[in-house]
């Protein structure tokens, strides 16, 4: 019995070593990654937006591929979005275990994915090319060629990011429609507080959080709007316009004077009426669907493009186009890689699939015919306030680009706009701190 | 006289009055968790205490909302229980063994382990928080059951008060149980522990409610959905795409409840064991 | 009378050095390493920076508020718990029945989730919660999670809510150890309560209020979860603790030799902090003889 003891510990031990030593191979074991089973079956992983009715689409989607080929195995699941779905993303990578195929994906998380060797260039994959045609998607899909001349994303939808206002609320104050300039919502304001004095116009923790997609709901918006469209940063330079952004600073400077913003955690503060605007995706629908049926288009809600500076005009308005897509990893087999590919070919072979979309996730496909194609129609026609978000599309402009855009964005938060709706900074010196950190990043 | 045992009566149950209020104050925040998982939807956070109840908060949690797309609340929840029962268990059986080589074994080097389990245990732990991630990626464990047991598997905090205990041991009770032809495993289970039964079931209460709340190492080394355990589930579900809180405070209870009745369950043990520990 | 008996003693010790060997040691090394590096946790290749890492920490926004705000925490959390868990302690101590009742309910803070009790409390302090709606109705508007003070005062507010009932049973254990003819024989000497309490209470007391005030300071070098739900180290750093400034670096932003190196600058602040905490409540101790 004793003697056994020492060979225990110098078993468990070499173990231990062994184990310490196979570096890396574990994990792909362990996630069964060159995505073969004994059967021969490729399983591929697909990580859906955490957004649950995106989720369901490719779920569907997965299930009805699988009951057609049977050598592939889907298996769909939610990006965690804590602290932020990108985050989730690389931390899998670096963990080496990403998953085949994803989407979610920003141009510039694409591009900072693509500096790192992670992704795929899609247009290396067969089926690549039936795809842009099958779901007509050649002038979409321009814009996304990236620097290095491949394609890694392919965008799913596109939609115009549109601010929503309280209608009924604003019939109260005397208004038929939205306010459409500076000067004019400033005027608004004042009369919301004169009467609701523990109303405010725009209530929104996020206002006061550096997290850089936050950015892309508020600043850009507004930024867009007021700059006539400027891209902000360009390949590695900063090429913002300083007359638009000071502008938009100022904005949110002069709302905070007349406490028209409420910068903390309010719960739902735009339905319960306690804000009388807000940014609004068309995701929120389905939401308001299940919490708050009494939301209705036209009755006590309006959609606006985003106010404009005094002076110009706001019929020319732009904003911030959501617009994301799929990538496919290059951790992933080759064989899993080709089955994802196919499975996307499947997907978007038939416009079908993309009005299950359209309707299901109000999200509008990234396709030249989403105007003109019947099955579309038909949904826009049946949900109006869909339309506005599909109409503007050629009016919004799509995220940055660059690989560096998470600390960049983040910049935009921490250097100016968090501190102006703190009412710490003045949003001349705001946006001249915002310059400094950006171009010090860029270089 | 009399009066003065009257003013006692009176004190003492002014005494009860607020130990009674403050204790209420104090659980209330559980209370307020278990009222919102059941009020109206239109309640939440929005009554100290709702007036319209639904079981539409639960149902949701399990059977999905309007998409129909439920989240592994059943899964992580289950996840939950194994991960902190095994990793309870290794650091209780770990615990019990370093502990007993320490204080009841003589062998050289051992003052050098003492010293070194000490040096460790003041050591702040963030320090290895990435490389931790990283070997635990070398080992192959990222995303695995193992990632999280064997790295939270061993607890000096428990080694240090089993070895507490097992100085108090006498060491002719293990005399006399070597003299009737005992081993050292069977003096272990036969004698060391029944005799720790009271401090055994503190260290395990707090081991277990330790794991079962851990959350950035648990969210740090899985990814996927069906690995996910309870704790870092619930804190994924903040979201941009609306948040639903009525769920939110039942996911809450879901994770809060299994403790909470261990430990009512075992409050008793619990309380001795703590008595005796801290003499 | 222990047995000498080196094999088993290796063998039952085992367990804890492999482990201390793969979980401690090795990542202790691995992380000096990592700190003179620019990796970024995916990057197949890297580059040795010097001290580049340490400088530039030193220098960022970050890494000082993360040194502050422990202190700030300390500030906020160690006189409420050690307040709220004396009250709790001296109240049940006096109750002759019912008293394990009592502090088994006191106890059950302890239980808690960071995850739960964050997402009852950024409930309870929304905007349109009944707690400010009441409030404003009588003129305060606190903006809770988004002012510096008042959001520290609420993450501090979390962990006494959680710990009062945990050091609340240390110091009855404490009390219960403390004679009743001590007191007696003080109540004949005609000693007033407060010299009781300062004279006798306290002293004989010493050994456990200790102990909770060593585990208070212990918990504010390792506050995250809460942080992380609530406020996300913010408003403007006012809560970024070193947990939350190191997980954001390593994870949110991938720098992972960037964050090693905060991560040593952390547990050297730690280590000093705790040193000198442990050294100033023992000359405490000695100058008032209570040890």
């Amino acid at each position: 019995m004793k003697k056994r003891y020492p060979v225990l510990l110098a078993l468990s031990l070499a173990i231990t070593l062994l184990s310490a030593c196979s570096t890396g191979q574990g994990a792909k074991s362990a996630a069964g990654d060159d995505g073969k089973g004994a059967s021969g079956k490729v399983t591929i992983e697909f990580w859906a937006a955490p957004n649950p009715t995106q989720q369901a689409f490719w779920q569907e989607m997965a299930k009805a591929y699988e009951a057609e080929n049977g050598n592939v195995k889907i298996n769909v699941s939610a990006i965690k979005e804590s602290p932020s779905s990108e985050a989730s993303i690389q931390a899998a990578i670096a963990g080496g275990s990403a998953p085949t195929i994803s989407e979610n994906i920003n141009r510039g998380f694409a591009a900072q994915l693509a500096n790192s060797k992670a992704l795929v260039p899609l247009e290396t994959l067969p089926g690549y090319d039936e795809v842009l045609s099958s779901r007509h998607m050649k002038d979409t899909i321009e814009p996304w060629k990236f620097a290095d001349g491949h394609q890694y994303v392919l965008p799913i939808y596109s939609n115009a990011m549109l601010f929503g206002w309280r209608s009924d609320i604003l019939q109260e104050l005397g208004y038929a429609e939205p306010p459409k300039t500076y000067s004019e919502v400033l005027e608004l304001t004042g009369k919301l507080k004169a009467k609701y004095p523990d109303k405010y116009l725009w209530a929104k923790a996020d206002l006061a959080d550096p997290t850089a997609w936050k950015r892309w709901f508020d600043f850009f918006m507004l930024y867009n709007a007021a700059s006539g469209g400027n891209k902000f940063v360009e390949g590695s330079s900063f090429i913002g316009d300083e007359k638009a952004g000071v502008a938009t600073l100022q904005f949110l400077d002069d709302l905070r004077q007349a406490k028209g913003l409420l910068a903390q955690n309010v719960t739902d503060p735009f339905e319960t009426g306690v804000s009388v605007f807000t940014d609004l995706g068309p995701w929120t629908f389905t939401n308001w669907a299940e919490k708050f049926p009494e939301m209705k288009y036209g009755e006590n809600f309006t959609l606006s493009m985003p106010p404009v500076p005094d002076g110009l005009d706001p019929g020319a308005s732009k904003t911030f186009a959501d617009t994301k897509g799929l990538v496919i990893y290059a951790s992933a087999s080759k064989e899993q890689q080709e089955a994802a590919m196919n499975f996307i070919k499947w997907v978007y072979s038939s416009p079908e699939n993309d009005a299950k979309w359209f309707e299901q996730t109000k999200l509008p496909p990234a396709r030249d015919d989403l105007s003109t194609n019947e099955s579309f129609k038909a949904i826009l026609d049946a949900s109006p306030e869909l339309k506005p978000y599909a109409e503007n599309v050629p009016n919004a402009v799509p995220p940055m680009d660059n690989p560096k855009f998470n600390e960049l964005q983040t910049f935009i938060g921490q250097e100016a706009l968090n501190k102006v709706v703190r009412g710490e900074i003045d949003p001349q010196t705001g946006w001249s701190n915002l310059k400094k950190a950006i171009e010090g990043e860029l270089q | 006289m009399v009066g003065s045992n009257r003013n006692r009566k009176i004190r003492l149950s002014v005494r009860y009055a607020i130990a009674v209020v403050l204790l209420l104050v104090m659980v209330y925040p559980y209370l307020y968790m278990v009222l919102n998982s059941l009020a109206d939807w239109s309640q939440v956070d929005r009554k100290l205490i709702p007036d319209a109840f639904t079981l539409k908060s639960y149902q949701w949690l399990f059977l999905g909302g309007e998409t129909g797309v439920t989240r592994p609340w059943i899964g992580s929840f289950l996840n939950s229980i194994v991960v902190s029962l095994l990793s309870t268990a290794l650091m209780m059986a770990f615990g019990v063994m370093v502990a007993y080589a320490l204080s009841k074994l003589r062998f050289r080097g051992r003052d050098t382990v003492n010293n070194f389990i000490l040096f460790h245990m003041f050591f702040p732990a963030i320090i290895l928080l990435i490389p931790s991630f990283l070997i635990v990626q070398k080992l192959g464990w990222y995303d695995t059951y193992w990632a999280l047991i064997i790295p939270k598997g061993v607890s000096l905090w428990a080694v240090f008060m089993y070895t507490n205990f097992f100085k108090a041991v006498p060491d002719a009770f293990i005399e006399a149980a070597k003299l009737d032809g005992a081993r050292d495993f069977q003096i272990l289970y036969k004698i060391m522990l029944p005799m720790s039964k009271s401090i055994t079931s503190v260290i395990f209460l707090f081991l277990l409610m330790e794991r079962w709340t851990e959350l950035l190492w648990d969210m740090i080394m899985v990814r996927s959905d069906h690995m996910l355990t309870l704790n870092v589930l619930l804190s994924q579900m903040f979201g941009p795409y609306g948040t639903y809180p009525g769920p939110l405070y039942a996911g809450s209870v879901l994770l809060s409840l299994p403790i909470i009745i261990l430990f009512i369950l075992f409050g008793k043990k619990f309380q001795e064991g703590m008595q005796f520990t801290l003499k | 009378m222990n047995q000498n008996n080196p094999r088993l003693g290796w063998l039952f010790t085992s367990p804890y050095l492999i482990y201390s060997l793969v979980f401690f040691l090795g990542p202790l090394i691995w992380s000096f390493y990592l700190a003179f590096t620019n990796w970024d946790l995916i990057a197949p290749t890297y580059e040795f920076v010097g001290f580049d890492n340490f400088l530039k920490a030193l220098k960022s926004p970050g890494v000082q508020s993360a040194f502050w705000v422990t202190y700030k925490f300390m500030i906020v959390f160690v006189p409420l718990v050690i307040v709220m868990s004396m009250a709790v302690a001296v109240l049940v101590h006096g109750l002759p029945k019912f008293r394990s009742v009592f502090l088994i309910g006191f106890f059950l803070p302890y239980l808690s989730s960071g995850v739960v009790s964050s997402l009852i409390v950024k409930g309870f302090l929304s905007y349109n919660s009944p707690l400010n709606e009441t409030l404003r109705r009588l003129g305060v508007d606190i903006n809770w999670l988004g002012s510096p003070w008042a959001a520290l005062l609420v993450v501090g507010a979390i962990m006494a809510w959680k710990f009062t009932g945990y050091y609340a049973l240390i110091l009855t254990s404490g009390l219960a150890g403390i004679d009743k003819e001590v007191y007696e024989a003080a109540a004949i000497d005609g000693v007033s309560n407060r010299q009781r309490f300062w004279k006798i209470t306290l002293p004989l007391m010493y050994p456990a209020i200790y102990t909770t005030l060593i585990l208070a300071f212990g918990v504010t070098f390792g506050i995250f979860t809460e942080v992380y739900q609530l406020t996300g180290g913010g408003p403007n750093y006012a809560t970024n603790t070193w947990q939350m400034e190191i997980f954001s670096q390593a994870f949110k932003n991938l720098q992972a030799g960037y964050a090693s190196a905060i991560a040593l600058l952390a547990s050297l602040a730690t280590f000093i902090s705790i040193f000198i905490i442990r050294k100033l409540l023992e000359v405490w101790g000695k100058r008032n003889g209570w040890v």
